[in-house]
């Protein structure tokens, strides 16, 4: 199944475990205290209906509970100190969480209902009362939703309906309250006051309505509540919230803010992403995002970006590894060409060869075995591969990694009194350096401008500027001497326009040179096409003496040459008299 | 028979003495398997995990094992090869009803049979697969599949289903393995 790996045993699959999961609804935990882990997968069945808890002992269902609505989050947690120790199970769905303990339903908690516009409150309280006709009723609310307000999911599903059901529909619903909940969009959890493994934690989500909630585990009430400007998707909490704690989101927005403990701005230590996140991990104090884009990002707690690697395919879902035995942590990126990857730091140091699209992955301890992964895919199966005791991770053992050069230290050497006294005066004399640099350009330019126009003037180039005659020059000389071949090749460079009428002659020093051919008649220039016209020189001088030769192109009728070209001739060999 | 073996016999006190290491993953069962073998007196009735090794000893019908019970977790079983050398027999313990962990079971005794001490010796290896009363576990013989038995052929092996708890198939397995280490002692004289 996965070609040639000699890191991980493959423990277990099922190509058709029909388990439609993703990351954030996967954990692995000791729910039963007995030393044998569970998997717990929140499974969202078709989407709609078939929603399941489930819970596998070593590769048996061994439980299985239905839930109403879309899972988007599973968390254990340890809620009480009772003995056994046995950790709770956090469901997230819609607006609640459904807490399960030893494997069965033990609270539901119902996010607080958000304040209702009063305009569409009061709309709805007119229609209980009949005051409103339903149609003029539907156009105001609709007109409140292209405002942007943001509107009770009763009224959303009103503005889908045809004009024909709108009357049912209000009938149907309008004598319960009117309430407006969020949606709860990720889910993780946080130790309450002391670190221990087993130590009790809250619960800290996310929701569709642009906030944070940090959940008492005891009595299930709001401890905390924070706002963000955009949509939190994925969380990672580190610290105590007795004491102080960090909470990273990244958002729809394409940002990641970091909460401090009783600090307001979210803003500081923004990181802005080029694109949207798709999956976000920490190890210690670094922070790895993917994107959307096929990149994997890795920011310091800070906000600086460490470095960027760019996938071959688009990102499915992160995982960390944090393999204790062995000290070794890395984070595993799933792609959507069936692989999954395997990095340490920037470098790849494995390849996954899956035969699915992975789109869920938890690492961790399975069963009795420390280094489990676990990963349900897009087809629904589930697979299960055991990091080999002998597994070595070789830094930069892949060859797609970058070369070892980059990461040797350059020997820089110290800086000299001279540097010193440059950067020095570069300090101090900055503006006045600016200054002068560009007076300087801009009498450059003025002086390149100047040539140039005169150039024009005297159609001194060989590129014509007249629109009528778009020609291209170029002469060139072969030959030894005394005898020179001289050749002129003419290009007429427009698209359509023929020219025609042309003649080439020469200007030169007839007591040095002697042209044969001392006017050359043009045919007709076809556009595109390079014409040669040749003639012979024959030098007449002997002493080694050259001179530029000057080509015009001339129409009869006009005064100025239509082009020039200035050919430099080569000194030329004295005649052997044999 | 020598007169040697007559003479012990006759005696009915020293019994030839051989080294045996007791092998598997952790929680698979092998301290509780040495248990079911030690004298009611010695026998210990609250099992934790083996921190390490213990060295055991019991007697079968004619021979003294000493019993090197290895601790199964990971972190230890760099320490297995250091016995490797000494040991005249193998019993791995397998816990048959922990499906997951197969590969790594087999994985281990892979290193283990390719191990330079061990790899040209005709050691005699009894497996159990044990645990054989849970619910999830696997027979015997899917179990020798998983491990890959069939290809293990320089070596002669036993498999056994066991329940540790009870006694159910310990004798038969170490009932086999005396007669082969008795096999091989009697060769070792001659
Ligand atoms: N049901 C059942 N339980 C068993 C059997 N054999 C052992 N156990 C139980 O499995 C658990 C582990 O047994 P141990 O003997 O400590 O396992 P071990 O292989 O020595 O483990 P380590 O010392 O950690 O390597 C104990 O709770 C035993 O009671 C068996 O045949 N059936
Ligand atoms: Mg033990």
């Amino acid at each position: 199944m996965s070609g040639g790996n000699e890191k991980w045993l493959d423990a277990y699959h099922d190509p058709v475990a029909s388990l439609y999961t993703f990351t954030q609804c996967l954990t692995l935990s000791d729910i039963q205290a007995d030393g044998d882990w569970k998997l717990i997968v929140a499974d969202l069945g078709t989407g709609s209906y078939d929603m399941k808890l489930k819970v596998y002992k070593n590769t048996t269902l061994m439980s299985e509970h239905t839930i109403i609505d879309l899972p988007t989050g599973v968390v254990t947690f340890y809620m009480d100190t009772l003995e056994p120790r046995t950790p709770a199970i956090a469901v997230a769905s819609g607006p609640y969480i459904y807490v399960y303990k030893n494997l069965r339903p033990y609270f539901k908690f119902t996010l607080p209902p958000l304040d209702i516009h009063p305009m569409e409150e009061d709309l709805w309280n007119q229609a209980k009362d009949d005051q409103v006709n339903v149609f003029s009723m539907r156009d105001m609310l609709e007109s409140l939703r292209q405002e942007g307000c943001s509107l009770t999911v009763r009224t959303l599903r009103l503005l889908q309906l045809e004009p024909n059901n709108i009357e049912a529909f209000v009938n149907v619903h309008k004598n319960t309250p009117l309430k407006k909940q969020t949606v709860i969009t990720c889910l993780t959890t946080m130790k309450k006051s002391v670190a221990d493994e087993d130590a009790i934690s809250c619960l800290v989500l996310g929701t569709e309505s642009k906030s944070i909630y940090i959940l008492d585990p005891e009595a299930f009430t709001v401890l905390a509540t924070m706002d963000l400007p955009s949509v939190p998707v994925f969380i990672s909490v580190n610290g105590l919230f007795d004491v102080d704690y960090r909470i990273v989101v990244s958002c729809r927005n394409g940002c990641v803010y970091t909460l401090k403990r009783g600090s307001k701005d979210v803003t500081k230590h923004m990181i802005e992403l080029n694109s949207q996140p798709v999956g976000m991990e920490r190890i210690n104090k670094n922070i790895y995002v993917a994107c959307m884009d096929e990149t994997l990002h890795c920011f310091t707690s800070k906000g600086k970006k460490l470095w960027t690697v760019r996938m071959p395919a688009s990102i499915m879902t992160l995982e960390v590894i944090d393999y204790k035995p062995r000290s070794f942590a890395g984070i595993l990126v799933s792609l959507s060409n069936q692989e999954v990857h395997i990095y340490k730091e920037k470098f790849l140091v494995d390849v996954l060869k899956m035969d699915d699209v992975v789109t869920g992955m938890r690492f961790g301890r399975f069963g009795r075995e420390d280094g489990t992964l676990v990963m349900s895919t897009k087809r629904g199966g589930l697979y299960v591969k055991i990091l080999k005791r002998t597994a070595k991770f070789e830094e930069r053992d892949m060859s797609a990694g970058p070369p070892a050069a980059q990461n040797v230290k350059l020997n820089v050497p110290r800086k000299t009194k001279l540097f010193v006294d440059q950067t020095q005066r570069e300090r101090e004399n900055g503006v006045s350096m600016h200054r002068t640099f560009q007076r300087d350009l801009a009498l450059l330019r003025l002086k390149v401008m100047r040539e140039y126009v005169k150039a024009l003037d005297n159609s001194m180039n060989p590129i014509s500027s007249d629109p009528m005659e778009p020609i291209k020059l170029s002469a060139h000389v072969q030959g030894i001497g005394p005898t020179f071949k001289f050749t002129v090749k003419l290009q007429n460079t427009s698209l359509t326009q023929a020219c025609s009428n042309l003649l080439i002659t020469f200007d030169y020093d007839d007591k040095l040179y002697d042209f044969r051919k001392k006017l050359v008649q043009v045919p007709m220039l076809v556009p595109g096409l390079t014409y040669d016209f040749e003639t012979f020189v024959d030098c007449l001088n002997d002493k080694g003496v050259t001179e530029n030769v000057k080509v015009y192109v001339l129409k009869p009728g006009k005064s100025v040459p239509i082009i020039t070209g200035v050919v430099s001739m080569p000194v030329s060999e004295s005649i052997v008299v044999v | 028979m020598g007169f040697f073996d007559s003479l012990a016999q006759w005696l009915g006190v020293r019994k030839k003495e051989v080294n045996v290491m007791v092998l598997g993953l952790d929680n698979s069962g092998k301290t509780t398997v040495i248990n079911h073998f030690k004298p009611p007196e010695t026998k210990n009735h609250d099992i934790v995990p083996t921190v390490g090794f213990n060295v055991e000893k019991f007697k079968s019908k004619s021979l003294a094992f000493t019993a090197f019970d290895m601790s199964g977790q990971g972190r230890y079983r760099n320490l297995w090869e250091q016995y490797y050398k000494e040991c005249d027999g193998i019993i791995f313990v397998i816990d048959s009803s922990d499906k997951l962990r197969m590969v790594v079971a087999k994985d281990e005794l892979d290193l283990l049979l390719q191990h330079s001490e061990l790899k040209n010796r005709r050691i005699p290896v009894l497996f159990f697969a044990n645990k054989m009363d849970v619910r999830d576990a696997v027979t015997s013989v899917k179990c020798s599949h998983l491990m890959g038995l069939e290809n293990l052929s320089d070596k002669p092996w036993h498999i056994c289903a066991s329940n540790a708890l009870t006694g159910e198939g310990l004798h038969e397995g170490v009932d086999w393995l005396t007669d082969q280490l008795k096999e091989v002692l009697e060769r070792k004289k001659k």
